[in-house]
């Protein structure tokens, strides 16, 4: 880490391959597209080992670099106009009180596939809560919403992949 | 958290199925980054020096060979986690000892109070040897570092607190000397 610091391309090097994959898989689950995803996988490298001497040991260099993979991940989903957080605030108000449907272990694959027909916003948040381990601070944070949106829009987006893996 | 969460939570791991292409990232990654170091121009031009070299590098291959048999299993990740811990452990040992001293030479407490202070650091001492001892099982190596930067954390946290608190009634009691 101290030697990544000072430039050492090795230690770099090393770093590169502890966390590549993980940051790819980030990358792809928000973009979808494979191209997009290496081009923010490759700008937030280069922006990490730029700015190492920020970096102060706050959390570790993993949760670090992945800050910066979700950030440029979501600022690119801006750009291209693919919404990030969901559109529809005010159209489910009522459902809220019904109660939550208990829904028990199921495979890995089908949530998945459950994931990838959520509508954009409803992804995003999903993602963030569930795979890549944020509270609703951090998500609110990263989304600019705020922690109590966070958690309501998380709660329609599981309620709704929940209906999605059901009628798979 | 439901159980829905919960399994998801646990398997998450399972989730990442891509794999990238690690050289052509990297390639564009290296190509972006300033040069690292300037190239080292080549002093050891007299034969002597060659041997000493050469005698110097068989030494060492074999100290290391001889570190790795010992060593046996240790993976190489879990080196590389190790060697992120004693980047950790060196930002953080400093910043907390540096507090403790400050604690340690308070003339506001007595001295059964600090020591009853210093206990709880003695506590999160137990955490952090146990944590270091998870971490040699290798089990999962980033969730068990930032428990350890939390642990740290806490630490200076609990002393900031401390010596915050220790402030705020001096100054309440000038203020109060000056009303009198």
């Amino acid at each position: 880490m101290e030697k990544s610091k000072q430039g050492d391309r090795n230690s770099q090097y090393q770093l590169y391959e502890l966390y590549i994959d993980a940051m790819y898989n980030v990358g792809m689950r928000f973009l979808k597209i494979k191209e997009d995803a290496e081009d923010v996988v490759q700008d937030s490298f280069v922006e990490a080992f730029k700015n190492l001497e920020s970096f102060k040991y706050e959390s570790t260099f993993g949760a670090w670099l992945k800050r910066i993979v979700i950030n440029k991940s979501i600022n690119h989903l801006k750009l291209k106009r693919i919404p990030v957080t969901p559109m529809d605030e005010h159209e489910f108000h009522l459902s809220d009180d019904a109660p939550e449907e208990v829904m028990e272990a199921v495979e890995v694959t089908k949530v998945k596939l459950g994931i990838d027909k959520l509508p954009d916003g409803y992804r995003q948040i999903i993602n963030l809560y569930l795979l890549e381990g944020y509270d609703h601070m951090e998500i609110g944070e990263v989304l600019g919403i705020s922690s109590s949106t966070s958690k309501s829009q998380y709660h329609r987006a599981k309620k709704k992949l929940i209906d999605i893996i059901k009628n798979l | 958290m439901d159980s829905f969460e919960k399994n998801i939570k646990e398997r998450r791991k399972e989730f990442d199925v891509h794999v990238a292409d690690r050289s052509k990232i990297w390639a564009n990654i290296e190509s972006r980054l300033p040069d690292s170091k300037p190239k080292v121009i080549p002093l050891w031009r007299k034969s002597i020096f060659k041997v000493a070299a050469s005698i110097c590098i068989l030494l060492g291959a074999g100290a290391l060979l001889g570190i790795s048999f010992m060593k046996g299993t240790s993976s190489e990740s879990a080196m590389y986690a190790s060697k992120e811990l004693q980047d950790i452990d060196r930002h953080y040992q400093g910043l907390v000892s540096y507090q403790v001293q400050l604690i340690e030479k308070n003339g506001q407490l007595t001295d059964r109070e600090k020591q009853e202070f210093l206990s709880f650091m003695d506590e999160l001492d137990q955490e952090y040897n146990e944590l270091r001892k998870e971490m040699q099982h290798n089990l999962d190596n980033q969730l068990i570092l930032e428990a350890i930067v939390a642990n740290y954390k806490k630490r200076i946290e609990l002393i900031e607190n401390l010596l915050k608190q220790l402030n705020d009634t001096k100054i309440k009691e000038e203020e109060y000397g000056y009303t009198l």
